[in-house]
C-alpha cells in the first residue's frame, strides 16, 4: 500500500542535499549504538550454545508438522474463527476510520490548528496500545463475548485508518470541494462529491491493506485467549509441541498469503487500471463484493449481537474497572520501573528495526520479482518470499521463546524476535518497492557493461534509499507497540511490567503503565514523522 | 492520484474515475439496506439459538500443564458434570491465568479449576464464590527447584546457592511455579527478585524445563506433579536435575461463582459429585486421570489463607 501511496506523489527532483538529513542520520547512528549497547551486545557474550539442541527441536519440527486428521480439522475450524475476527475487526475499523477521518481532516478544522491538534492527539490513545492490550482490557469488561476480538482490532486500527484516510483526503486537490462549497453545498455534500471521487483509489487500496493486517492481528488476539488459530498456537506452544505449532504456523502462513495476494491484486488494479473506459472494473467490483459477503458471513458465524455492548453487565464491569483504576498509581518505585522498562522497550524497538531493515535490504533484490529472470533466479525469489512469509506468520512471542534457547536472558532475545518478525513484513514491502522502482537506470548501466552488483548499487539503491527508510520509520512505530506484545508474554520491556501488574490486578498501576505506553508510542510517532519529513 | 487536476476529475481519461464509478444512489442505498437487513437477521437468528445461559453451567480450566490434552478431553469432563447435575455444561477454554480470573468475575465462567493464588484472586474479586473440591494431592502440594547439571550445584536443602544462578519462574501468578517457590526462597534468605539479571518468567512449567535444559537459565522452579509426570515419561532432558523439594502447601481447587451457587443451591451437589468420582468406573477414571488425581476431596476457603498472606507480601494480591 505504502508503495502505491508513495508513488502517488512523485518526488520533485532535488539537486541540493537537505541538511536536516545529516542531523537525522547522526541521531539514528547514536540511537542504534545506544540500543545495541543497552541490549548487552558490547558487554560480554550473549550466546548460549547449550540451547542449540532445543532450538534444533523447534527447527526440525518444521519438516514434520502434525498431520493428524483430528488436529487438522481443529486447525481448519480455528482458521474460520480467525478469518471472521479479521474481517469484522478490519471492516469495523474502516467504518470507524471513515467517521474519524472527518473529525481529524485538516479541511474540517480549517485554520483552527489547535482543534486539529487536539483531535489528532485524542487518536493517540486508541492508536498507542497494541491490539493484544486492548483485548486484555476488553476481556475485563465484555468477558467472553466475540465483541472482544472484533473491538480489539477495530479500535486501534480505526484510529490508524482515520489518520490515513484524513491524510488521503487532505492530499486530494480541493478545487471541486471549494467550488461546491462556493455554490452553496453543505460540507458533507461537498466532501462526498468534491473530494471522495478523487480519493477513492487511495482509500480502497488502503482499506485492503488494513484487511490484510487484520489477519495477523486476529492471530495475536488468539494468543491472549480470543479463539482462532492463535489460540490453538498458544495451546500447542505452552506445552512445547513444536509439530503442532508448525501446523498452525503453516495454516497462518496460508491465510496471510491469501490476504496478501488478494490485497495486492486489488492495489495493483487501483494503481494501474487496465482500460480507463466507462463501466465498473470487474476485478474491483468482485473484490468489494467478496468482502461484503465475508462480513455478512462473519456476523452470522460469530453471532455478534450489538446488545452485548450496552448490556447491564458490560456497564457494571466497566464501572468496576474504571473505579478500580482511578486514580492511576504515582508510587515512586512504580514510576522508576516504568522509566527503566520504557528505555528497554525503546532499545528493543530500535534493535528490531535495524535488524529488519538490514535484512530487508540484503534480501530485497532477491525477494522482488524481476521480469525476464531465469528459472533459477525465479525459484530463488519464490523461496525467499516463502521464508519471509513464514517469518511473519510465526508470532513474535514464539520467536522470543525459541531465540531465548540460544541467547542469554535480557532484552536481546525479545528484540531479535521482533526483528525477525519485522523482517518478514519489511522484506515484503521493500521487495514491492524494488519491483515498482524505475528499472531504466539499472538496465542502462548493465547495457553499458556494468556488473549486476554494480548496476544494483549505482542504479537501484540510490532511488530506493528514501522509500526504504520511510518504510523502516513507519515500522518503528509499529515495533514499539509490538514490543509491548512480546513483553506481555515475558520477553522484556514495558510489556513485562504491564503483564505483571495485570496479573496482580493492580488496576491503578495498570492505568499508569498504559498511560506511559501511550506517551511512548506517541513520542515515537512524532519523531518518526519528523524524520520522514526530512526524507521527503 | 493527488496530482490529477481537479478540474478534470470527472472527465474521461482520468485514471481514477473507473474505480468506483456510477454506483447510482439507488443502487448504493438498496445495497446498504440489504446488507444491514441481512446482518440484523443473522444476529437475531443466531443469538436466539443455543441453550439459555442462565440454565447452563460454564466451566473453565487454566491450562497449567497440558492444555492441549485438556482441550481435547474437555468434553469428557463437561459430560460427566452434565450427567451428574442434569443441566447443560459447556467447557470454555482459557489460555491465561489473569483472563480466567476476570472471566470468573464477569460471570462468563461459573466453575473454574484455579491454582491456589488465582483462586484467592478470583474469590477476592467475586464476593460469594465458594471452593468446591480439590485433588488428594492438592492438600499437600510441592514445588521442585531444578538446576542445570553444568552448574555443578549438588542437591541440597539449602536454597542459598541458587541466589547466584540465572533463575526462572513459570507463569507470573502460578502458585507452584512462582508464589510458593518465591516464598520459600525468601524464608531461606534469598531475595526472590534478586537473581542475576532479575528472575525470568517462562510462562509454563514445560517452558521452564526446556529453558533450564538449554542453560539459558541455570535454575528454575516447577510444579512437582509436572516434574514427576515428565520424568516418568522420560521427557526431561538429562541436563536438568532436581535440586530441592519445597514443604507442602494447598494448591489447585474448583471454585464456584456466586450466581451458579445460587442456582445450584450451594456447592454441595458439586462437591458430592467430585468426591464421588471413583477410579473403578471407567468414565470417572478418565476425568481423574485427566486431572492427575487419585480422588477429589472437599476443601474450604481457610485452606488458602496462607497463600493470600504470601500473595499480599509479594505484591500479587491487591
Amino acid at each position: 500500500m505504502t508503495t502505491v501511496l508513495d508513488r502517488a506523489v512523485p518526488p520533485a527532483a532535488r539537486l541540493a542535499r537537505d541538511r536536516r538529513r545529516w542531523a537525522w542520520g547522526l541521531t539514528a547512528v547514536v540511537l542504534t549504538a545506544a540500543a545495541l549497547a543497552g541490549a548487552g551486545l558490547f558487554s560480554g557474550s550473549v550466546l548460549n550454545p547449550g540451547g542449540s539442541a532445543q532450538f534444533g527441536r523447534f527447527a526440525t519440527a518444521a519438516l514434520r508438522p502434525e498431520l493428524d486428521p483430528g488436529f487438522l480439522s481443529v486447525v481448519a475450524g480455528s482458521a474460520l474463527v480467525t478469518v471472521a475476527y479479521a474481517v469484522l475487526g478490519g471492516g469495523l475499523a474502516l467504518v470507524l476510520g471513515a467517521v474519524g477521518a472527518a473529525l481529524v481532516s485538516r479541511r474540517t478544522w480549517g485554520r483552527r490548528r489547535s482543534g486539529w491538534l487536539a483531535a489528532r492527539g485524542l487518536l493517540a490513545v486508541p492508536r498507542g496500545l497494541h491490539e493484544a492490550v486492548w483485548g486484555l482490557l476488553l476481556v475485563n469488561v465484555l468477558g467472553l463475548d466475540p465483541w472482544v476480538g472484533v473491538l480489539a482490532i477495530a479500535v486501534p486500527y480505526g484510529a490508524v485508518t482515520a489518520t490515513v484516510f484524513a491524510d488521503l483526503l487532505d492530499e486530494v486537490p480541493g478545487g471541486g470541494y471549494e467550488a461546491l462549497r462556493a455554490a452553496g453545498a453543505g460540507r458533507g455534500t461537498a466532501a462526498l462529491y468534491g473530494l471522495l471521487p478523487s480519493a477513492a483509489g487511495g482509500l480502497l487500496s488502503y482499506s485492503f491493506y488494513r484487511l490484510e493486517c487484520a489477519v495477523r492481528s486476529a492471530v495475536v488476539l488468539g494468543l491472549i485467549g480470543a479463539g482462532g488459530l492463535g489460540y490453538q498456537l498458544a495451546l500447542s506452544f505452552t506445552s512445547l509441541r513444536w509439530e503442532q505449532v508448525w501446523t498452525t504456523v503453516y495454516a497462518l502462513g496460508l491465510l496471510c498469503l491469501l490476504a496478501d495476494v488478494g490485497g495486492r491484486a486489488v492495489r495493483r488494479r487501483v494503481a494501474a487500471p487496465p482500460s480507463p473506459g466507462p463501466g465498473r472494473d470487474p476485478v474491483l467490483t468482485t473484490a468489494v463484493g467478496i468482502v461484503v459477503a465475508l462480513v455478512a458471513w462473519s456476523l452470522w458465524f460469530l453471532a455478534l449481537s450489538p446488545a452485548a455492548l450496552v448490556s447491564a453487565r458490560a456497564r457494571e464491569q466497566l464501572s468496576y474497572v474504571a473505579s478500580a483504576a482511578w486514580p492511576p498509581s504515582t508510587q515512586r518505585s512504580l514510576l522508576a520501573d516504568v522509566a527503566a522498562t520504557a528505555v528497554d522497550t525503546l532499545a528493543m524497538s530500535v534493535v528490531a528495526v535495524v535488524v529488519a531493515t538490514a535484512g530487508a535490504l540484503l534480501l530485497a533484490g532477491l525477494a522482488a520479482r524481476s521480469p525476464g529472470a531465469g528459472p533459477v533466479r525465479r525459484a530463488g525469489g519464490a523461496l525467499v518470499r516463502l521464508v519471509l512469509l513464514l517469518l511473519r506468520a510465526v508470532p513474535p512471542p514464539v520467536w522470543a521463546l525459541v531465540l531465548l534457547f540460544v541467547l542469554l536472558p535480557g532484552v536481546l532475545p525479545g528484540a531479535l524476535a521482533l526483528g525477525v518478525y519485522t523482517l518478514g513484513v519489511l522484506g515484503r514491502l521493500v521487495g514491492e518497492a524494488v519491483e515498482e522502482a524505475d528499472r531504466r537506470p539499472r538496465e542502462a548501466l548493465r547495457a553499458a557493461g556494468a556488473s549486476a552488483a554494480g548496476a544494483w548499487l549505482y542504479g537501484a539503491v540510490p532511488a530506493l534509499t528514501g522509500p526504504v527508510l520511510a518504510l523502516a520509520l513507519h515500522r518503528w512505530e509499529v515495533a514499539i507497540r509490538d514490543t509491548v506484545l512480546v513483553g506481555l508474554l515475558g520477553a522484556g520491556g514495558i510489556g513485562v511490567l504491564l503483564s505483571a501488574r495485570i496479573s496482580a490486578f493492580d488496576w491503578p498501576a495498570v492505568a499508569t503503565v498504559l498511560g506511559a505506553i501511550v506517551v511512548l508510542s506517541f513520542a515515537v510517532d512524532v519523531v518518526a514523522e519528523r524524520a520522514r519529513a526530512a526524507l521527503r | 492520484m493527488s496530482t490529477a487536476p481537479a478540474a478534470r476529475s470527472g472527465g474521461p481519461g482520468n485514471e481514477l474515475v473507473p474505480l468506483l464509478p456510477r454506483i447510482s444512489r439507488r443502487t448504493l442505498l438498496a445495497g446498504t439496506g440489504a446488507a444491514v437487513v441481512a446482518a440484523l437477521a443473522g444476529c437475531g437468528g443466531s443469538s436466539s439459538a443455543g441453550p439459555d445461559p442462565a440454565r447452563q453451567l460454564r466451566i473453565g480450566a487454566i491450562p497449567d500443564q497440558d492444555p492441549e490434552v485438556l482441550q481435547r478431553l474437555h468434553a469428557t469432563v463437561a459430560d460427566s458434570l452434565a450427567d451428574a447435575l442434569g443441566i447443560p455444561v459447556e467447557y470454555r477454554p482459557v489460555t491465561d491465568y489473569a483472563a480466567a480470573v476476570s472471566l470468573f468475575r464477569t460471570g462468563d465462567l461459573d466453575l473454574v479449576w484455579f491454582g491456589g493464588l488465582t483462586g484467592v484472586q478470583a474469590r477476592l474479586q467475586t464476593p460469594g464464590a465458594v471452593p468446591v473440591a480439590q485433588r488428594d494431592i492438592d492438600a499437600d502440594f510441592h514445588s521442585v527447584f531444578v538446576v542445570n547439571s553444568s552448574t555443578g550445584v549438588t542437591p541440597a536443602d539449602d536454597l542459598r546457592p541458587l541466589a547466584d544462578l540465572r533463575f526462572t519462574y513459570g507463569s507470573q501468578t502460578s502458585t507452584s511455579g512462582r508464589l510458593m517457590p518465591a516464598y520459600f526462597l525468601r524464608e531461606a534468605g534469598v531475595d526472590p527478585e534478586g537473581f542475576p539479571g532479575g528472575p525470568g518468567f517462562s510462562g509454563s512449567h514445560d517452558s521452564t524445563l526446556a529453558l533450564v535444559a538449554s542453560g539459558t537459565y541455570q535454575a528454575g522452579a516447577v510444579n512437582e506433579q509436572v516434574w514427576l509426570a515428565r520424568s516418568a515419561a522420560g521427557e526431561v532432558d538429562p541436563a536438568v536435575v532436581a535440586y530441592a523439594r519445597t514443604p507442602g502447601y494447598h494448591d489447585y481447587h474448583w471454585l464456584l461463582g456466586p450466581r451458579a451457587a445460587e442456582r445450584l443451591g450451594g456447592p454441595d451437589r458439586l462437591t458430592a459429585h467430585f468426591t464421588g468420582l471413583s477410579p473403578d468406573r471407567p468414565a470417572d477414571a478418565i476425568v481423574l486421570d485427566l486431572f492427575g488425581a487419585g480422588a477429589f476431596i472437599p476443601t474450604e476457603a481457610a485452606n488458602y489463607r496462607r497463600i493470600e498472606e504470601i500473595g499480599r507480601d509479594l505484591g500479587l494480591v491487591s
